[in-house]
């Protein structure tokens, strides 16, 4: 681009300052508070009012944290399965329907077979349940993907579809194993108590929202992050997701690991799913599927650059201000929930902006006009 | 079933198409500069609301679309920007587009929710043409846009493949390296076809608002139409008239289920039968993917890569 006699250009650096791997997020979430402001002015909210509620409601209060908590459990699980899969160059972008069969497997589980088994090894089952049904569900892309180069970014979207609907028909359009049969109310059948794990209280008398999974998915974390890192198996899919073809040269398998690294992904979101039986709904819950866990952890992987412990930062800080939204349109000044996911997005958009000047820097250089 | 609801099915069919006509076609102009915009679904969203809100403080129609169209240039623009100037992954700028158009979409709709569209697109009359039987409703029972969208396909294929700057954009999307060379600009080709796309998507997003949703409803307005309309665009091996016959079917598809359930007929649970469209869509881009059908299919060759000319 040339702007009065000087081009500007992008030129690659050689060695990235370690002081803008945090400025360029810190700056997209700044730059993206401002574009929300703007929005919740053109809509007559007072955007600082709304943040400092958002704030309080999100992160800072005792109730607020410990929701957040609660909600980024699952949402760990399916950035954590974005960056699994984003990081090879594979787009699965169906957590959100992996969630809901990881949802579907563990319930099934936690009411056909735990009541037989003790607690250690029943929720262990329960989630294994749930990442096997998560990578079932992704296991036609992964095969399509593998054997014949279908695009697994349309069919692992599609097929989120298709997971809603066997959801609802499970517990609106069926009176099957799903579904409670002691009510006439269409709700979830809820497993045994021994797969079930209770709500922390982190030393207090109150009861929060935030469930021992926690740690679980925190552990999930770490273990990607060692299986990335240190082992074989992650060395390979390192170089095959920057060159496919030395990969090959080098007789890596290029059919296992892509669909390996689909259908281990797909199991991460399931195990999320499972989350949700084993900590808050304890069933099948069509109401918590609304809210697009799966959708938002892509934003979360992304924003954490595929590194898997940043993405329990972020999954974090998308939690809260998910929590915060929700009591910001329960307010006296009610805005619509759906600013936390305009914040999302925005946030998402800049990240991937000011990526570029992660890598390149500018530069200013005088041209003569002949 | 009587023989009007099948009629209906087929009449509503081709309405559908005009969107995923409408979509797709911005998804081809896109594609073949070699950008892959995903954010088609939050697109027509955003053209959906942007249009409702303007038609129902003015009750301007004309105005409404413009609107749309003009935000369609707004986040295509965006995406470019981000795609083509800074280089960034363009799937994932596009899946941003799509949460962005979705959140901004529900948080402009929220206080319109449920509120009735106030303005409709009247059907064209035919006057006796519209007698003849099967033919006369289904081919001639539809408003303007619908017409003018077969024609816009049909001036886009003569664009692509019958003129110069279809060669050139072509090229673009195949081998921009070459086009470089030619001393023509990738990076306005690119811009100015994808700026061109997103017009169109939020176009169709507005004028499925106005001619098929009932009110502004988050949820239910396109619930996945933009996502059927990429599957569209390899239907159509990036061809403008092929999206026709593609739309035609996939709009069937998208029709049966309310038909089945206005119809009271009660084969499957309708959740079983509302997997249908989505389940039809993914079936057919498997039959795309045998070695014998990606060879006839033709995708631009330089698809979703960044150029750069030092890099070559």
């Amino acid at each position: 681009m040339i702007v009065a006699g000087r081009r500007i250009q992008l030129e690659a650096r050689l060695v990235t300052p370690k002081w803008l791997a945090f400025v360029v997020p810190v700056l997209s979430i700044v730059v993206a508070l401002v574009i929300g402001a703007v929005f919740l002015l053109a809509t007559g909210h007072a955007p600082l009012r709304a943040y400092a509620d958002l704030l309080d409601n999100g992160y800072t209060s005792f109730y607020g944290i410990t929701d957040t908590l609660g909600l980024a459990t699952p949402l760990i699980c399916t950035g954590l399965a974005a960056a699994f899969a984003f990081r090879m160059n594979l787009y699965n972008i169906g957590e959100e329907g992996q969630l809901y069969l990881g949802m579907i497997g563990s319930a099934w589980a936690g009411i056909a077979l735990a009541g037989a088994l003790p607690k250690v090894v029943a929720i262990p089952v329960v989630l294994v349940a749930g990442a096997c049904s998560g990578a079932l569900w992704v296991a036609v892309p992964a095969f399509l993907r593998a054997r014949l180069g279908t695009s697994e970014i349309v069919s692992t979207l599609l097929l989120n579809y298709v997971a809603l609907n066997l959801v609802n028909y499970f517990i609106f359009g069926s009176r099957g194993f799903f579904r409670d049969p002691t009510t006439s109310f269409p709700q979830g059948r809820t497993v045994e108590p021994s797969v079930r794990l209770g709500a922390l209280s982190f030393f207090t008398d109150k009861r929060t929202n935030t469930y021992p999974t926690l740690f679980i998915a925190i552990l999930l974390a770490a273990a990607l992050y060692w299986l990335i890192k240190r082992s074989n198996y992650g060395y390979e899919t390192a170089v095959f997701a920057d060159s496919p073809s030395t990969a090959r040269y080098a007789g890596m398998n290029a059919m296992w690991l892509q669909s390996s690294v689909l259908l281990v992904s797909g199991a991460i979101a399931g195990v999320g799913g499972a989350m949700y039986v084993i900590g808050p709904a304890g069933k099948v819950d069509p109401g918590l599927l609304q809210i697009g866990m799966g959708y938002a952890g892509i934003v979360v992987a992304a924003l954490a650059r595929y590194n898997f412990l940043a993405v329990i930062l972020t999954a974090i800080l998308f939690g809260g201000l998910r929590v915060g939204g929700a009591a910001l349109q329960a307010s006296s000044d009610p805005v619509p929930i759906a600013i936390a996911v305009v914040l999302q997005g925005s946030v998402l958009l800049l990240a991937l902006g000011g990526e570029i000047f992660r890598r390149n820097r500018l530069r200013v250089v005088k041209v003569s006009v002949s | 079933m009587n023989a009007n609801a099948w009629l209906l099915t087929f009449s509503d069919a081709i309405s559908i198409a005009t969107t995923l006509i409408l979509a797709s076609l911005g998804a081809i102009l896109t594609e073949r500069s070699g950008v892959i915009n995903l954010g088609v679904e939050g697109m027509l969203l955003m053209g959906a609301v942007s249009g409702f809100l303007v038609a129902n403080s003015t009750g301007n129609l004309w105005l409404a679309l413009f609107v749309a169209v003009l935000v369609g240039v707004v986040l295509a623009t965006v995406h470019a920007a981000l795609t083509v100037s800074l280089r960034s992954n363009q799937i994932v700028s596009g899946l941003a587009m799509v949460i962005f158009g979705t959140g901004l979409a529900n948080f402009l709709g929220k206080p319109v929710e449920g509120r009735p569209r106030p303005v409709v697109i009247l059907d064209v009359d035919f006057g006796p043409l519209s007698d003849i039987p099967f033919i006369g409703p289904v081919v001639f029972g539809h408003d303007v846009f619908t017409y003018l969208t077969w024609v816009i396909a049909a001036i886009l294929s003569f664009y692509l493949h019958r003129t110069r700057p279809g060669l050139v954009l072509r090229a673009t999307g195949d081998a921009p390296a070459t086009v470089d060379a030619q001393g023509a600009s990738v990076t306005r080709i690119r811009y100015a076809h994808t700026i061109a796309g997103g017009a169109l998507m939020c176009f169709a997003g507005a004028w499925f608002m106005f001619a098929r949703g009932v009110a502004w409803n988050q949820a239910a307005t396109t619930n996945g139409i933009g996502w059927i309309a990429l599957a569209l665009v390899v239907f159509a091996s990036w061809r403008p008239l092929r999206a026709i016959i593609g739309a035609v079917l996939f709009g069937f598809s998208l029709q049966v289920p309310f038909t089945l359930q206005s119809q009271q007929i009660r084969i499957l649970p309708p959740e079983i039968v509302a997997m249908f469209p989505y389940v039809v869509t993914l079936a057919v881009l498997v039959a795309l993917s045998t070695p014998r059908a990606r060879r006839l299919l033709g995708a631009p060759k330089m698809l979703g890569q960044p150029f750069v000319r030092d890099e070559r």
